[in-house]
């Protein structure tokens, strides 16, 4: 199963996402991928995890290997298996992925294709990726991975937000197609402020979250939501992530 | 020079060190029970023992022998295996001899090369950097506890080479004795991969000229590699 987080800038993406975590990580036996794809890499802060290597490295190690020459495909394919677990940070059965700023404008487009297929590929053999996507729609317009099952959109209680989560499903019924879609709703001050935004979209409404002093707490203090203790925003995800299948 | 003699005598006079000092031990595994297959994800928190890990030594080389000389079915240890390392992390070095006829050598190499990528075993994962020539493994708890031994890798890399046309019999050797043990390989191993890269030059490359060439002291010693170059150089000219 992989299910991606997707949604307006700031709305609790990240926040979400680590809670996904958390959650995977106390599943016994199953093993899980995260993937930080916002290139400020805010979810490895959020878990507390410091990768070493991230994707563009990974990207740029590959393109070295390309031009030095020598290498065919298979070679090219191996090396890049061993770089993409190199890059992996684990932690008891998660295992996170960063991807990282892409700082040269260069187009390898071949590059790319080879590695999307490899993460792809490891993706695979994991139990359960959460992707935290980067804000609105343009990975999803790249089609960044192309079989994502479930999209799960986050959306705060303001219009704007909840009209990007909206374009965001248009653009995933049409570049990924097939894939489950819910929006959760962030920080509603109360059910009828959800109900609200319910009321005003015709996207499926998984839940809301109310808005938590034990989540800005652990953001304040950039303290890791692998350690996250129940409270209310931590049980209203969990729920949301129970009827996305992913939990 | 053949292909890769300088190579397997540098590996032999290794092993006949290895052995007469005692820290050699060899297995014959042609009658092995072979281990299953399977997939080849193993987390850290997984795993019994970690062989070659990137912060630590690895070498790996893969060599063939058209001369005869190979031990068929043998394997040898030097180190110690799965069940007695001391540490959860080794040093690794892996050294597999095929023996056979190898006519074409691109083709031939890839074959090999591929056979030996392609084996992948339960509770096992190995991860190959050809430009570092290192291979890095993680044993899971799960095969260990349920006897997986170095011996049994082994014994799938020469199932999977004598799998292929051309190939009578195939060797291996694993190091895990610690760095130093591990680093003797260098050589061999840097050796073959100057022959392995003069000889994928050739193949992506249209260029035969000796004299700009970044392999041609390699191209000098092993008479093969000019054998190879004046092949192509014929098939260019008449196509
Ligand atoms: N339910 C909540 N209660 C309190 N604070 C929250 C809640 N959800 C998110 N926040 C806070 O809102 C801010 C933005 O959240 P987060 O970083 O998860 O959003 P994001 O969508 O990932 O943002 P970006 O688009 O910048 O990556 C953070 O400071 C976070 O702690
Ligand atoms: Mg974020």
């Amino acid at each position: 199963m992989i299910l991606s987080v997707c949604g307006k800038g700031g709305v609790g993406k990240t926040t979400v996402s680590a809670v996904a975590a958390q959650a995977l990580s106390r599943e016994d036996g199953r093993r899980a991928l995260v993937v930080d794809a916002d290139p400020a890499g805010g979810l490895a802060v959020a878990l507390g995890l410091e990768p070493r290597k991230t994707l563009n490295d990974v990207r740029k190690e590959i393109i070295e290997e390309v031009k030095a020459g020598g290498r065919d495909e298979k070679d090219l394919a191996v090396s890049l298996d061993y770089l993409l677990a190199e890059a992996l940070t684990e932690q008891g059965n998660l295992a996170l992925l960063s991807i990282g700023r892409p700082e040269d404008a260069g187009c390898y487009c071949k590059v790319n294709v080879i590695l999307k297929d490899a993460i792809e590929g490891l993706a695979g053999r994991f139990d359960a990726t959460i992707i935290d996507a980067e804000a609105g729609i343009e990975q999803v317009n790249r089609k960044v991975l192309s079989s994502v099952d479930y999209v799960l959109l986050v959306s705060d209680t303001s219009a704007k937000a909840v009209k990007v989560a909206r374009t965001i499903k248009g653009v995933a019924d049409q570049m990924i197609g097939g894939q489950g879609t819910g929006l959760l709703v962030n920080r509603a001050r109360d059910a009828d402020e959800a109900g609200a935004v319910e009321r005003g979209t015709d996207l499926d409404v998984l839940g809301w979250v109310p808005e938590d002093d034990t989540v800005r707490r652990f953001d304040g203090e950039e303290l890791s939501f692998l350690e996250l203790p129940d409270c209310p925003a931590r049980a209203a995800i969990v729920t949301a992530l129970e009827k996305t299948g992913l939990i | 020079m053949a292909l890769f003699e300088e190579q397997l005598t540098e590996v032999r006079n290794l092993l006949d060190g290895w052995r007469g000092s005692g820290s050699g031990r060899d297995f014959d595994c042609s009658a092995r029970e072979p281990w299953p297959d399977g997939p080849s994800l193993v987390l850290e928190e997984e795993t019994a023992l970690e062989l070659g890990n990137p912060s630590a030594a690895s070498i790996s080389l893969l060599i063939w022998s058209e001369g005869g000389g190979v031990e068929d079915g043998k394997v040898t240890l030097v180190g110690p295996d799965v069940a007695e390392a001391a540490s959860a992390s080794v040093p690794f070095g892996q050294v597999v001899i095929a023996g056979g006829t190898f006519p074409d050598e691109y083709e031939s190499y890839r074959d090999v090369r591929d056979a030996v990528y392609d084996t992948r075993l339960a509770g096992f994962s190995v991860r190959t950097m050809p430009s570092r020539q290192s291979v890095w493994c993680r044993v899971s708890r799960d095969a260990a506890g349920r006897g997986f031994s170095l011996v049994d890798l082994g014994a799938a890399l020469i199932d999977s080479l004598k799998s292929l046309d051309g190939v009578s019999g195939a060797q291996v050797v694993f190091v895990t004795a610690g760095v130093d043990e591990v680093k003797k390989l260098a050589g061999a191993a840097a050796g073959a991969q100057r022959i392995v890269d003069a000889m994928m030059k050739m193949y992506s490359e249209e260029n035969y000229d000796c004299e700009t060439c970044e392999y041609q002291d390699v191209c000098d010693t092993v008479m093969d590699l000019k054998k190879i170059r004046q092949k192509l150089a014929e098939g260019k000219g008449s196509g």
